[in-house]
């Protein structure tokens, strides 16, 4: 009896140590790992790199408007319009010309040759179809609004009678008349209204071409996307584990140095990091606040920093009584020590805001903000007594952010600098936020400052100023408005040169120094790490990091 | 034997509460299948357990810790020259300053004084525990008696409710609670560890009285033609709370602990509110570059803990006369 | 043994009715609004929360909901993500990993509880009796991120030339990248097991039986191996049947700093996001898990021990 027990055990274990040296071969097999690097100095074509994503939420062009989605595809897809490093608008190889003599009608030429990855060609319909799809209400998609400005958008998108119904209103209409075929390599696109940063806005996600196969079976596509860039993928979307792509080898572009990208999905950017110092990750483009202090003398080179798009300021409810008054809404920024939180709190990673759109964009002036942005703690008490004081406040975040640091830190600076009690306040989410706020709104009660976060979503001054304090803006959730501000944004979008277009809109921000709606307080620096054993790595102002350049030493 | 008295083992032996260590119920199985006591010797097995007590160093050494830990709560003031609610003791150019002369802790990130957050947290975090620990113990032992002394369909109804509490992750249960009520203080955290702490106890309760149920005092009992009712509150309940109050004892560690981990799930209790899990929360992220913050608050959480599991396992010892 | 199975099987139907409705009413009351939550910061554009509302039935009252999902539950769809995913696809991914990681866990909290609980047991009131008591207990008192994050940092990232051990199972699979998140949660489940372990054997040590066969002059060895260890065996599996369930509670923490892409993660990450159809199927799924565990647990009971007997 007791000798058939110890047999079985015996069976176990032995089973077991299979199953280990199962997984070791595994390991072995996968290139990513960093023992399997060719050292080479200034980098070396071939090899593979893993870069650190989060999970994206779609991947489909018209449906994705988060980063990492918009990573992956940047790997996958080419679009018509690309940035330089002076975030300006430039063609795409796959695109010979986006002209128009009007900013209303748009000639748009594509280079010929061009595939996708299942041997579709590119053509004017690959784009046709995309955008059409994409602006057609019944699909749902999420960057449904980018296409807002061609002609024939509202029969695509009719106002909801009943919005509190489980029905999508029928369309009229099932493709946007602004957008005409002339032949497979040329379409026209008419706006409905005149705009200049048309061109510009062409660099999102949302304008990527689509092939035939994604419309039968958009699901399916979504799993592993067609796209017509530089990698196309090696099997299925991974969920929650890894995407693996490979570089395609009829791209008509300039082909990626490496021979494919591991995309590692982690969940918390702690453990990303603990993996790339164990040597399991190549590039990670955010690193946790946690490893930032120490970051450059535990990396050196293998650390960097990059420009980033990212705002980041204080938005004051306009129906809020003890906020009303312009001076107290002045001292409140003059009290921030913008320079010690930059320092200590965000090691760098965000510098002090002097101006209310982000340095990235054309237009942006030093010190457009005025005196206001600065730290000046004695001026800030007496503007505060001439406001009428003040007792109390809080600053609202969300907590699933990681804002909890710094406006902690910006509250201690109100408190000491003030002698105005101030408590960080979070919400779990930013949904939740914006429910209390409405629900404060409506009972007339004080809800005080809260934080507020701008990535742009193409280079332009407007799309700062649009979004964030026009009247009915899309993030204006503070509820300013301004006649005189909203005209000057659409003048500027409709002007013929971009130096009128920009002066206008920094007519605009003006007005902004003046009311002092909001209190500009960071410009992000996005911050990135590397393994040692890849090299030239680089990320733009969208966080996208630079998958055609990098390469391994 | 009938389907109740299956489940004795089960419910009674090592039933572990979704609340990470509120039940180290593993202990109980020897006092449910001890041999219940006739009426008479319970007053001297008492004086036999606290003469048994009195003699134990582990009794005396965690009673004490627990004292200094209670007197910390109730004046705070008088351990600490700073008052960690003001914040204009707080230094940023200070953020994460190692221990020193005039701060024995050092700073935290925000340049407060860890010493001070300390004390002034252990009156919320303790709190906590005791509250939650008297509510539970409140809730799980009237509804596990009367599951255990019923039996049949009673006894069903409420097993299968406390499977459902205990199958749903308490963070779930958590997070769904502190979220949708948004409580002031430490309330939130108090309600939802209760409403999904009450099972362990109940479990406990359930199977002590089933031990007792059908022992011989309580046949006497009922032949003497006493209400059921006055039966499970006469003659059962009291030879069944010992073990209930040592789970409670023991648990109040777990509580404190579960509280902690609520927020470093970003759902505990809020600022300004300060306790010991948000200290060790928030310190968490800068394990690298400074671990007295996380050291000092874990270790006055620890050490409690401890205290309260030491001074649970020392009671128990002295009322299971079995380990003597 | 069979009818009382039965029963116990049948009692299942009500728990599951009342889980789902319990967990569905619970992420319906969570404030907030799941479609501006899917949009981040940004405003939603208003045919996508029409789409998304009309898709998932957010304008509907709880029960109608309920209702709705119910029904779809019958004929085998579980619902979906609101990024599209088949909860089904959920499961296929995710259901190994939380029940890896559970096994993986239990096996190395049997091991060393019952390991130290043996060496305490047999040196009762010795320096190691009281050392296996301290350090256990020291462990419980950790909670279960700190102790995740120490383990980590320890052995993953400061000692990975010596362990080898992944901080992150992305890739690696079981069993190495399971080793870390499982000693975590075993690690927290110590100090009850080896405690359980050593109270039986204690006691099974002055059982009749047991003197009988040291009388009789068996073997120290066997007197341990056969009559001891296996009787007192009975109580130490019952608990580890109902640690299932705190592993899969604690899943939530281990997953998320481990990276494991689990059942506990994904519950919290729809909890969040407000994915009603999502958090009820996994979390009943856990129930019934917990519950059969338990039967289990009961029926092992009977077998173990043959004074007990099922009518």
């Amino acid at each position: 009896m007791r000798g058939l027990k110890v047999a079985r055990f015996g069976v176990g274990l032995a089973a077991l140590s299979l199953v280990v040296a199962a997984c070791g071969g595994g390991d072995d097999d996968d290139t990513s790992s960093p023992s399997s690097s060719g050292a080479a100095e200034g980098g070396t074509s071939g090899g593979r790199v893993s870069i650190e994503i989060s999970e994206p939420q779609y991947l489909v062009p018209t449906n994705t408007n988060e980063t990492a989605g918009a990573e992956v595809l940047d790997a996958l897809f080419v679009g018509l319009v690309d940035y330089d490093d002076q975030n300006k608008p430039v063609l795409t190889e796959l695109a010979s010309a986006v002209d128009s003599t009007d900013n209303k009608t748009w000639d748009i030429k594509l280079n010929s040759g061009w595939t996708f990855h299942n041997g579709e060609p590119v053509t004017a319909d690959s784009f046709i179809d995309a955008w059409n799809y994409g602006a057609l209400n019944a699909n749902g998609q999420n960057n449904n609004y980018f296409f807002g400005n061609i002609e024939g958008y509202s029969a695509l998108n009719p106002e909801d009678p009943n919005p509190d119904d489980d029905e999508v209103p029928p369309a009229t209409a099932e493709t946007l008349s602004g957008l005409k075929k002339v032949s497979d390599t040329e379409f026209t696109v008419t706006l409905a209204a005149p705009d200049n940063t048309f061109k510009t806005s062409l660099g999102y996600t949302a304008f990527y071409p689509m092939p035939k196969a994604a419309f039968s079976d958009l699901k399916a596509f979504e799993e592993a996307p067609v796209g017509n860039g530089p990698f196309k993928m090696n099997g299925t979307w991974n969920h929650k584990e890894s995407i693996a792509m490979d570089a395609y080898a009829d791209y008509k572009g300039t082909k990626p140095k490496v021979d494919g990208i591991d995309f590692k999905i982690y969940e918390s950017l702690e453990t990303a990091y603990n993996d790339l110092q164990a040597g399991n990750l190549d590039v990670m483009d955010s690193l946790p606040p946690s490893a930032l202090a120490n970051a450059e003398q535990d990396l050196g080179d293998r650390y960097q920093t990059f420009p980033s798009s990212y705002y980041q300021f204080l938005g004051f409810p306009t129906y809020d009584e003890k906020f009303q008054n312009i001076k107290v809404r002045q001292a409140i920024s003059l009290a921030i020590d913008r320079e010690a939180i930059s320092k200590t709190v965000f090691n760098n990673t965000r510098v002090p805001a002097d101006a209310f759109v982000n340095p990235v964009v054309a237009g942006y002036r030093e010190g457009a903000c005025g005196d206001f942005c600065s730290f000046d703690p004695a001026r800030a008490k007496q503007l505060l007594a001439e406001g009428g004081g003040l007792s109390d406040m809080t600053i609202t975040y969300n907590a699933d952010g990681g804002h909890k640091e710094w406006t902690t830190a910006a509250c201690n600076q109100i408190q000491q600098n003030l002698g105005v009690k101030c408590v960080a306040t979070p919400k779990p989410s930013f949904d939740v936020l914006l429910d209390d706020l409405d629900k404060s709104a409506a009972k007339k009660q004080s809800f005080g400052p809260f934080r507020l976060g701008w990535i742009m979503d193409y280079p332009s001054m407007q799309n700062y100023l649009g979004p964030l304090y026009s009247t009915g803006g899309s993030s204006n959730y503070y509820g300013y408005s301004n006649k005189q501000f909203d005209d000057l944004v659409k003048k500027g979008q409709t002007e013929a040169t971009e130096e009128a277009a920009i002066a206008d809109w920094q007519q605009a921000e003006d007005i902004l120094a003046q009311e002092f709606p909001v209190v500009p307080l960071f410009f992000g620096v996005t911050n990135a790490a590397n393994s040692e054993r890849v090299t030239n790595v680089s990320v733009d102002a969208f966080d996208r990091i630079d998958k055609v350049g990098i390469s391994l030493k | 034997m009938t389907d109740t008295n299956v489940q004795t083992g089960a419910g009674g032996i090592g039933d572990k509460a979704a609340v990470p260590g509120t039940d180290p119920a593993g202990e109980l199985g020897p006092v449910s299948t001890q041999a219940p006591l006739p009426e008479e010797r319970r007053a001297s097995l008492a004086a036999d357990a606290w003469r048994e007590l009195r003699r134990s160093p582990i009794f005396w050494i965690s009673s004490a810790i627990i004292a200094v830990y209670v007197a910390i709560a109730i004046a705070p003031g008088l351990f600490s020259g700073i008052d960690a609610y003001d914040t204009n003791q707080c230094d940023l150019s200070q953020s994460l300053a190692g221990p020193s002369g005039e701060h024995w802790f050092g700073r935290d990130f925000q340049g407060c004084d860890v010493y001070a957050n300390i004390i002034y947290g252990t009156r919320n975090s303790l709190a906590v525990g005791f509250i939650v620990v008297f509510a539970t113990f409140l809730i799980g032992t009237p509804l596990g008696a009367v599951a255990g002394f019923y039996g049949g369909l009673t006894d069903s109804i409420l097993s299968r409710i406390l499977d459902i509490f205990n199958g749903i992750p308490y963070f779930l249960a958590g997070l769904i609670i502190l979220v949708t009520l948004d409580l002031p203080s430490i309330w939130g955290v108090v309600l939802a560890l209760t409403l999904f702490g009450w099972m362990s106890t109940a479990r406990i309760a359930r199977s002590a009285v089933i031990s007792v149920r059908d022992a011989d005092f309580v046949s006497a009992a009922r032949s003497l033609g006493a209400t059921r009712l006055r039966i499970l509150l006469r003659h059962v309940m009291p030879n069944a709370l010992a073990p209930v109050i040592v789970v409670t004892t023991i648990s109040l560690g777990g509580v404190v602990a579960a509280e902690a981990t609520y927020s470093f799930l970003g759902i505990g209790v809020k600022p300004p509110t300060i306790s010991w899990g948000l200290q060790i929360a928030d310190a968490q992220q800068y394990w690298g570059r400074a671990r007295h913050i996380l050291f000092f608050p874990a270790g006055a959480l620890s050490l409690a803990v401890l205290s309260f599991i030491l001074l649970g396992e020392a009671v128990r010892d002295a009322l299971d006369p079995k380990l003597r | 043994m069979g009818r009382y199975a039965a029963r116990r099987i049948l009692q299942m139907i009500p728990v599951f009715f009342g889980t789902t409705f319990l967990i569905f009413a619970m992420v319906y009351a969570t404030p907030g609004d799941p479609v501006q939550r899917l949009s981040g910061e940004k405003r939603p554009d208003p045919s996508r929360a029409a789409f998304l509302r009309a898709e998932y039935n957010l304008n509907d009252p709880l029960v109608v909901q309920y209702g709705k999902y119910m029904g779809k539950l019958a004929t085998g769809d579980l619902g979906k993500t609101f990024n599209e995913r088949p909860v089904s696809d959920l499961l296929k991914q995710q259901w190994p990993v939380s029940v890896k990681l559970t096994l993986t866990g239990l096996g190395i909290q049997a091991f060393l509880g019952l390991g130290l609980g043996l060496l305490a047991g047999l040196r009762r009131g010795g320096v190691v009796d009281k050392a296996v008591l301290f350090t256990t207990l020291l462990f419980v008192s950790f909670p279960a991120f700190v102790m995740a994050f120490i383990l980590q940092f320890f052995i993953g990232v400061q000692g990975r030339d010596v362990f080898h051990l992944p901080v992150a199972g992305t890739t690696q699979g079981w069993p190495v990248a399971y080793i870390l998140p499982g000693l975590t949660t075993a690690l927290l489940g110590l100090a009850y097991s080896s405690r359980l372990t050593r109270t039986s054997i204690v006691e099974n040590l002055r059982a009749d039986y047991v003197r009988t066969a040291v009388a009789k002059g068996l073997p120290r060895r066997r007197v341990v191996g056969v009559h001891t260890l296996r009787n007192s065996l009975i109580p130490v599996v019952t608990f580890l049947g109902t640690e299932v369930g705190t592993i899969f509670g604690t899943a939530i923490v281990t997953e998320s700093i481990f990276n494991l892409n689990g059942l506990g993660r994904q519950i919290a990450s729809s909890a969040r996001a407000g994915e009603a159809p999502v958090v009820v199927g996994l979390v009943t799924l856990l129930v019934l898990v917990y519950v059969s565990a338990t039967l289990i647990v009961d029926l092992l009971y009977g077998v173990l021990d043959p004074r007990i007997r099922y009518d």
